[in-house]
């Protein structure tokens, strides 16, 4: 309890009593600091008198975009905030009281939630941080992302010497309104080197009761809280907590690690008095308790709650963990590692990264998370890619679509630093070895943004043939660890898997080392696991058992492919086996829709999937006579594909594409049964028969077509065939880009190759793209009225830049007139109208 | 408190483009698949701050003790006969737009048909907020929901909206630079509040004197056979013109 032998008090809230000296709701507080300096400094005396020790200065939204329109320099706001704090330090006497910096959260949500990037948001933080120089301290607070609460501490630690207190804001289900939770918080700051972390805001003290507790045992940092007097009634504005029942409360969260207290939203001076009285009797009775002044154990225990023991012993004990904003992961088990975000020896994935296709990328990362992946490994290296730039980019959109940590993946200290930057949440680091050149470089960057760290046990002299050489590899790791001021803990040894066909003695010492790391340093164990089969044939049984061999022996964190089933379902059985998994719930889970293994046969299969086709309904409303046509040209299986393409049967459609493919030709397929099919949809659509959702199901048939089609010419070797290439784009300003999505699915059908840009895009961009590709046709899309400025600077642009493309145009509120207007060279009404001008401009 | 209801799917279906049909077999069972995550994702959060008219010019709008001043003739013409205003700011949350990018890459036909229901679950959300507006002020007649973009009401004014109704810190909703709201299903809106124990008072409007119905003849439903059908600002029965969300 060290830490908190004197809980500080902290002050209540300002907005409130600012409102209540007569600012205007919605009026900028800040300004008040130079229009009514005395106002302000009053009320920072108020608190004083009542018994803050720490006073938070009226800047809460001083930050350049809040201001804007302050009308005084952003400067000029802080320092006379600090200014009217310290006048009211000087005026009651107390050169004791602290003057805290307050920043609160910049307005705008960061990438990919909102329009702001990493960089900026840090700018914004980092041009308060340099003007709080008069303050003794930082206060970050009421903070919603996580991301841009990162940036927020990087620009404290980078820009000041200050101590820097962390809370953000968790609503009734213990997050953030973007789904921070309370152990991602905990962990992404623990090792940053903070000196508070908390929460203050959205709810009453009773309500952030259990979050306290639960804080507690996610982090050794002391606590600060600053919780709203109460629940506001939404119609008048008004707290439903007093003074005193306020203090009670706040009584009850003393035990568990806090350092600091205070009020937010509706509390005052008065509920600061109650909160010195209540916190100095604790502090007295737990004095005298410590001192055994109330005699026995017996006392100690009453004072305690009874969750204290329980809840101080999983502080004590849990080993830390990494976490994404919305997850975190403890090592308390072994965790799968996904390894599929990797380009060594997958052609498929090295083209992904050449031509920046994102999609298949994130494809890759969504399924190994439906697999089962904890964790996934990232490596974006690729000779001839700007691998920093690569790796931020994909690190920004996996955490846009998926929720588990990340393993940044790289040996270059510039692009491990880039990602650890962006990084949302305590990411795990792959790697640093025993090489001095590694640890000087890495282990510094580690430290800094308060990652976990892979080990590698290898050095100067490669990878040690035995078991003790590569222990010993490991031991120098973690001292050399934490001698840079890494906690120990935050270390992971991977004991490196030999493969198997080459090095077949070797497998059995990298178990033992895997085992001494466990035993004897007590520390998490990595190996990439599929590495063991290299060279031999139905890898997958090979990997298994090496997998579980390694898990008997410690491995934590193994790497793999967690689309394997067999690796897969022997994680699960261990976890089951060893009793990790209690009452082998997520085993359950895992297999709820088991099914004993079939056998398939293809041909049966399809005829099958077309009886299905065939029984499914009526055939669309046009579509017999082409069915027919196609069945008498094509035969039966084109016909039951041109069905379910019109029908939008997505699971038949890919089995009789596969099926299709051992007779047809691929391009036979395309031009003379999806096209058609699409046709004959696209002309429903026009007609008004079918409606948006059915286009775009058959859209998605034939995507799942197309993927058959594509993979089928990899195999064979033969390139894909395209139609051309059309770039999209939805502009500058514009974030709704659900329309250009639709777009894009049924360009992509028609065989053309998109190239998309994505939302809120610049208008530079475009004209590089459309330069780059020497595409006859950008698309653009809008949907406010507000953006279509910005689409007609694009086409301006377009057309300056003397590139002889053509534009088509699309969003809600455009008009023929208007498209023609501001200079498009064409309208489109819909996606399918958009597919039409696209063949027309390409003459297919 | 307002909470989530089951999605109106035939309003979903309205968004999709079905006017009055009801979308065939195969669109509804993927429309039920895609309810529960949805439900999952969405935390819907509001904020509402009720203000008394203060001023009112030919193109203004002041608030008493609030800094939001309401600029254009339109959202005049809108609070028209109304002695208060409700700001009203309600989002159903970021998890939403984390789904709708996740499923836009796994799967286009339930991203598209999510992204409708979403709109139409975010409208039940401000149905319900006008429905506990109502619980709480019996006697103000409500105006449909005017908001920032609308005819001349400057879309730049959202920043000053979510301000006076402290959004940003309250339920997180935030706008970009170009003044749009993140989270994206998000609404804001300017609702007027008729104190209908007053007779309504002649205005003067750019199309010269306008006058609004007295309350006594307001029955619901009445509008039709009104004889200040024509001339009434606040006609119950007047469409509202939304910009459509795709």
């Amino acid at each position: 309890m060290a830490e908190n032998r004197q809980i500080l008090i902290l002050d209540g809230a300002m907005g409130t009593e600012l409102q209540a000296a007569g600012l205007p709701v919605g009026g900028i507080p800040e300004v008040w600091n130079i229009e009514h300096p005395e106002e302000v400094t009053a009320i920072h005396r108020r608190y004083i008198e009542a018994g803050s020790q720490v006073v938070y200065t009226n800047t809460f939204g001083a930050n350049r975009l809040k201001m804007a329109k302050a009308g005084y320099p952003l400067q000029a706001l802080i320092v006379s905030a600090i200014g009217n704090a310290r006048a009211a330090v000087v005026e009651t006497g107390r050169p004791d009281v602290k003057v805290a910096m307050d920043i609160g959260p910049i307005g705008r949500l960061i990438e990919p939630l909102g329009d702001m990037s990493f960089d900026e948001a840090y700018d914004i933080f980092a041009e308060e941080m340099r003007a709080a120089k008069g303050a003794d301290m930082i206060v970050i607070e009421t903070m919603s992302d996580l991301s841009e609460t990162k940036a927020a501490v990087l620009a404290a630690k980078e820009n000041t010497d200050l101590p820097v207190f962390v809370t953000m804001s968790f609503e009734a289900n213990s997050r953030t309104f973007t789904g921070t939770s309370i152990a991602s918080m905990a962990l992404t700051f623990s090792d940053m080197g903070i000196d508070g972390i908390g929460m203050n805001c959205s709810l009453g003290p009773e309500e952030l009761l259990p979050m306290v507790k639960e804080l507690y045992t996610c982090t050794k940092l002391p606590l600060v809280v600053k919780p709203n007097a109460g629940l506001p009634d939404p119609a008048t504005n008004t707290y439903n907590v007093l003074p005193e029942e306020f203090g009670a409360i706040m009584r009850k969260m003393l035990p568990y690690g806090v350092c600091a207290v205070g009020g937010c939203c509706g509390t005052s001076p008065e509920y600061i008095r109650e909160l010195v009285r209540v916190v100095r009797e604790w502090e007295a009775e737990r004095d005298a308790v410590e001192a055994g002044k109330n005699g026995s154990d017996e006392a100690a225990k009453s004072f305690y709650p009874d969750d204290y023991e329980e809840l101080t012993t999983l502080r004590n004990t849990r080993p830390t963990g990494i976490a994404s904003a919305s997850k975190a992961v403890w090592f308390t088990e072994p965790r799968c590692i996904g390894e599929r975000i990797n380009p060594t020896g997958k052609k498929r994935f090295k083209e992904a990264l050449q031509n920046g296709d994102m999609d298949y990328i994130l494809g890759q990362a969504i399924s190994q998370v439906e697999a089962g992946a904890e964790i996934l490994d990232v490596n974006v290296g690729l000779p001839g890619i700007d691998e920093t730039a690569m790796m931020v980019r994909v690190i920004r959109e996996l955490q846009a679509v998926v929720d588990v940590p990340l393993q940044i993946d790289s040996n270059k200290p510039e692009v491990l630093e880039a990602a650890l930057r962006i990084y949302c949440g305590k990411p795990l680091v792959n790697s640093v070895n025993g090489e001095e050149k590694s640890l000087t470089s890495i282990l510094p960057l580690v430290k800094k943004y308060g990652a976990a760290v892979v080990g590698l046990t290898l050095d100067e002299n490669g990878i040690g043939k035995t078991a003790e050489e590569r222990f010993a590899v490991a031991e120098k790791i973690v001292s050399r660890a934490e001698a840079a001021g890494i906690r120990r803990e935050n270390l992971q040894i991977d004991c490196l898997t030999l493969t198997a066909s080459a090095e077949q003695a070797g497998v059995a010492e990298t178990l033992k080392a895997v085992a001494m790391v466990h035993d004897r340093l007590h520390l998490g164990a990595v190996l990439g696991v599929s590495n063991v089969s290299f060279g031999l044939p139905n890898r997958d049984v090979i990997n298994t058992a090496f997998l579980t061999m390694a898990l008997q022996n410690g491995l934590t964190l193994p790497i793999m492919n967690p689309n394997s089933e067999g690796m897969m379902g022997a994680l699960r059985a261990y976890r089951v086996l060893m009793n990790i998994d209690k009452n082998s719930l997520a085993y359950m889970d895992a297999y709820r829709d088991w099914q004993p293994a079939q056998t398939v046969v293809v041909a049966a299969g399809a005829a099958g999937a077309a009886g299905a086709v065939a029984n499914a309904g009526v055939s669309a409303p046009t579509g017999d006579t082409v069915a027919a046509d196609i069945a008498a040209k094509l035969g039966d299986g084109a016909a039951s594909l041109y069905t379910a393409v019109v029908r939008g049967l997505a699971a038949q459609g890919t089995e009789l594409t596969k099926s299709l493919l051992g007779t047809m030709d691929s391009m036979d397929i395309v031009n003379g049964v999806l096209i058609p099919a699409l046709d004959t949809v696209g002309a429903g659509f026009e007609k008004g028969r079918i409606f948006l959702p059915q286009l775009i199901l058959s859209a998605s048939v034939v995507q799942g077509a197309f993927s058959e089609i594509k993979n089928h010419m990899r195999a064979s070797g033969a390139d894909a065939v395209s139609k051309g290439t059309i770039v999209l784009a939805t502009v500058k300003g514009d974030i709704h880009d659900i329309g250009k999505n639709i777009v894009k699915v049924l360009l992509e059908n028609y065989g053309f190759t998109v190239v998309d840009l994505g939302r809120d895009v610049e208008i530079e961009a475009v004209v590089k793209a459309a330069r780059e590709t020497g595409t006859p046709l950008v698309g653009l899309s809008a949907l406010m009225t507000t953006t279509l400025p910005s689409m007609r600077d694009t086409i301006v642009a377009l057309r300056e830049a003397g590139l002889p493309c053509k534009v088509v145009v699309g969003g809600a509120v455009l008009t023929p007139e208007y498209a023609a207007e501001i200079g498009a060279d064409y309208y489109g009404r819909d996606a399918k109208a958009t597919v039409d001008i696209a063949r027309e401009v390409f003459g297919v | 408190m307002v909470e989530l209801k089951p999605i109106r799917m035939d309003e979903a279906a309205r968004y999709l483009g079905y006017g009055d049909q009801t979308p065939d077999e195969t669109i509804l069972t993927l429309m039920k698949e895609c309810e529960a995550p949805l439900m999952e994702a969405c935390h819907p959060a509001y904020s509402v701050g009720i203000f008394e008219l203060e001023c009112c010019s030919e193109d203004e709008v002041r608030l008493a003790d609030c800094a939001l001043t309401l600029t254009g003739k339109d959202i005049v013409k809108h609070l028209v006969g109304c002695t208060k205003v409700a700001i009203v700011a309600a989002t159903l949350g970021s998890g939403v737009d984390t789904l709708m990018r996740r499923l836009q890459l796994t799967n286009m036909p339930k991203a598209l048909l999510t992204d409708a229901m979403a709109g139409a679950a975010i409208e039940q959300i401000c149905d319900d907020i006008q429905s506990e507006i109502q619980g709480k002020m019996p006697l103000f007649r409500q105006t449909w929901r005017f908001s920032p973009g609308y005819g001349d009401l400057p879309l730049a004014l959202q920043d000053e909206l979510l301000a006076a109704v402290e959004a940003n810190k309250r339920i997180g909703l935030m706008t970009t630079d170009s003044h749009m709201l993140t989270p994206l299903k998000s609404v804001t809106a300017i609702i007027g509040l008729q104190d209908m124990t007053k007779e309504l008072r002649k205005v003067a409007t750019e199309d010269g004197d306008a006058i609004s119905a007295p309350v006594g003849a307001c029955a619901a439903g009445a509008c039709a056979g009104c004889a200040y059908h024509d001339s009434c600002l606040t006609r119950q029965d007047k469409t509202a013109e939304e910009p459509q969300d795709t």
